[in-house]
């Protein structure tokens, strides 16, 4: 009995954990995606690259992906501005510090699903909240669910208003940990607020930006509740992302093996973006010399 | 600006919390051309008095100005002041030379003239060859110095610099002093304001010495008048490191009795003082290890530190500690029982109030 075979023994649990949970379901998933499983004939038959090619016909599919790019794009960018807004305000202590991080954290605090629910009331066409205040300032009732714009609108107000929360939190921790002393320094160098903003602030803040960020891209690839809810990825399928056509044709529709294939490749893909995304990023702030 | 002068003029600034009083009715003239040392403990306002003419603080009573201008009621990015700081302060994303470029390019500086100028200083203060690094890539002594160079490459009118050699190493600080004389010798325009807590840097570095305590300035005047003559203990204390030692003495019928045990005839110039008790203060280096006529005492000691060159000796005396400054460096043990004198010619009088009574004078 040796000390490897100890230091093995102690990480076997670990690793077979691993195995359960990680490593079987992908490499099942792969395999699946080579079969013909459907509802109507389950089992791993052989079906090769079938499934493969079928998915790269499906305009569906990419039509779906490229939604997502817009909706993970938009959505992230506008969290980040107003979270950073916000944080800057909580950090110069403009408003009760205190108050407004208890009343930035609500959103966080509610269900998705449940939220989801409550803004599609408040975009009901008939009776719904939005269209009461758009008349009352004399604009003509909005058809939010029926129309391709309206309805990417609301899904990104949702999605907006639930992570903003997030990126303030994590942004204002950013800049509470930043020391004081450039600030000042920087001022007494003649730096304008704005300027300061610029020059110190914003470049000091990559780093912990570039992490939000990409946790909140993460995060917004896999947005499902809020376009389940709110639009069923109407009108047709114009707010439907690969995850919400995932489980159509995998779950709804039982086609097993299309969806293994569809879920397989969305894994590449957002691997190889995010990771492209990070170099863009590293690469980026680097001559700054963050 | 060139060529006038801007004088900075503080009229009776006061800066106080609710809780404390921070600085008390401040009033004082700095001319340009001139190293103005604010010399004080750690907590006497020197830093607070920097920060409130930087704009960092905002005085609760009184006037800044600036020539004809009314300070303290400009945007602190407009004020015009540079400071270094006692932390190394640089911008750490940016290189050196843009770091010393900053500020130039701030007041408006061509992009071609900011680099050029930046170069120049950094030449100055030799960092030529480091103008690409990132201020984390520097020595502690390289950081003050981009520091030094962004606070000097805009030519400001006032220059505040705050216990800038504090968190050196003890080489590095007396370089470093050196080279701040040749440095500040350039800036005849501007106000240059000095803050430490070290009587050598004031002495070395000062053309005058503003001594502060709790908040107000105690005394002022030029380094070696101030060192000479310190108008109270505090200020004796203050400009003297070690701090003077201070002892209860009375004098009587033509002698001078220190706990009764050291006793000497009153020596020249404290011979018109009248009888009565005083305190009298003498400085570590001035105290005579030894002695054997009727002015020693036998003590015991109670610290010995090596300190540069030096070795000082904390003496327990039956009346009081005495702090005695030792050329080069001695092996004493804590217990060790030595005999101390005073030199009767270098005695500091001052009054039970601890206002100066009679200085031995050069």
């Amino acid at each position: 009995m040796t000390s490897k075979f100890y230091k093995r023994l102690f990480l076997l649990p670990g690793l077979l954990l691993l195995i359960a949970i990680i490593i079987f379901p992908l490499l099942f998933t792969i395999r699946v995606s080579m079969a013909n499983w459907n509802v109507s004939h389950s089992g791993l038959d052989w079906a090769g690259g079938a499934n493969w090619a079928r998915m790269f016909h499906d305009v569906n599919f990419w039509s779906s992906l490229f939604r997502l790019f817009y909706f993970s794009f938009i959505t992230t960018t506008l969290q980040y501005i107003l979270g950073f807004t916000a944080a800057m305000y909580a950090w110069k202590g403009f408003a009760s510090r205190r108050f407004f991080r208890v009343l930035w954290l609500v959103p966080l605090m509610t269900t998705p699903s449940v939220m989801a629910i409550v803004w599609r009331s408040i975009f009901r066409e008939d009776i719904g909240a939005a269209n009461g205040l758009l008349s009352k300032i004399g604009i003509d009732p909005i058809a939010w669910s029926t129309q391709i714009f309206p309805a990417t609108v609301t899904i990104t107000i949702a999605e907006v208003w639930q992570w903003t929360p997030f990126m303030f939190l994590i942004l204002l921790a950013g800049l509470l940990s930043l020391p004081k002393e450039q600030f000042l320094s920087a001022e007494i160098d003649g730096a304008t607020p704005w300027r300061t903003f610029w020059s110190i602030t914003f470049p000091l803040m990559a780093p912990i930006s570039i992490g939000a960020i990409i946790i909140r891209l993460i995060e917004a690839s896999k947005i499902f509740d809020s376009i389940f809810n709110l639009t069923s990825a109407g009108p047709g399928n114009s707010t439907e992302t690969p995850a919400y056509y995932l489980y159509t044709r995998g779950l709804r529709e039982f086609q097993i093996s299309y969806g293994a294939t569809m879920g397989l490749m969305y894994l590449i893909l957002a691997i190889l973006t995010l990771t492209i995304l990070g170099q863009i990023f590293a690469r980026v702030s680097k001559p700054r010399g963050i | 600006m060139k060529g006038s002068t801007v004088n900075l003029d503080l009229r009776s600034v006061s800066v106080d919390t609710e809780t404390e009083v921070i600085l008390k009715d401040i009033s004082f003239k700095f001319e340009p051309g001139k190293i103005y040392v604010l010399i004080g403990r750690t907590t006497s306002g020197k830093t607070s008095l920097m920060r409130t003419i930087a704009g960092l603080i905002e005085p609760t009573d009184g006037e800044i100005h600036l020539g004809e201008e009314r300070l303290d009621e400009v945007p602190i990015w407009d004020r015009g002041i540079a400071m270094v700081y006692q932390q190394f302060i640089n911008y750490p994303h940016r290189t050196v030379l843009n770091n010393v470029e900053f500020p130039l390019l701030r007041a408006g500086v061509s992009k071609a003239d900011a680099k050029a100028q930046a170069l120049a200083m950094l030449e100055k203060v030799g960092l030529s060859e480091f103008k690409d690094r990132k201020p984390s890539q520097l020595s502690g002594g390289q950081q003050q110095r981009v520091a030094i160079a962004r606070a000097l490459v805009r030519n400001t009118r006032v220059i505040l610099l705050d216990e800038p050699l504090m968190n050196l190493d003890y080489k590095l600080r007396e370089q470093l002093r050196e080279e701040f004389r040749t440095l500040f010798k350039g800036t005849a325009d501007s106000v240059t304001i000095y803050a430490t807590t070290e009587p050598s840097e004031a002495l070395f570095l000062g053309d005058e010495l503003l001594v502060m305590h709790e908040g107000r300035v105690i005394q002022h005047g030029k380094p070696d008048f101030v060192f000479e003559n310190p108008s109270s203990i505090d200020v004796a204390q203050i400009v003297n490191d070690p701090p003077m030692t201070i002892l209860d003495a009375e004098i009587k019928d033509g002698k001078v009795n220190i706990g009764n045990l050291i006793t000497f005839p009153t020596p020249a110039h404290l011979k018109s003082e009248k009888d009565g008790k005083y305190k009298i203060g003498t400085r570590a280096s001035e105290v005579i290890l030894g002695g054997s006529e009727s002015n020693s005492e036998e003590g015991t000691v109670s610290l010995s530190e090596v300190s540069g060159s030096e070795t000082l000796l904390y003496v327990k005396l039956n009346v009081g500690e005495v702090v005695l400054q030792l050329e080069g460096i001695h092996d004493y043990q804590i217990g060790q029982a030595v005999t101390i004198s005073l030199a009767p010619n270098r005695i500091f009088l001052f009054n039970m109030d601890g206002t100066l009574c009679a200085a031995p004078g050069n």
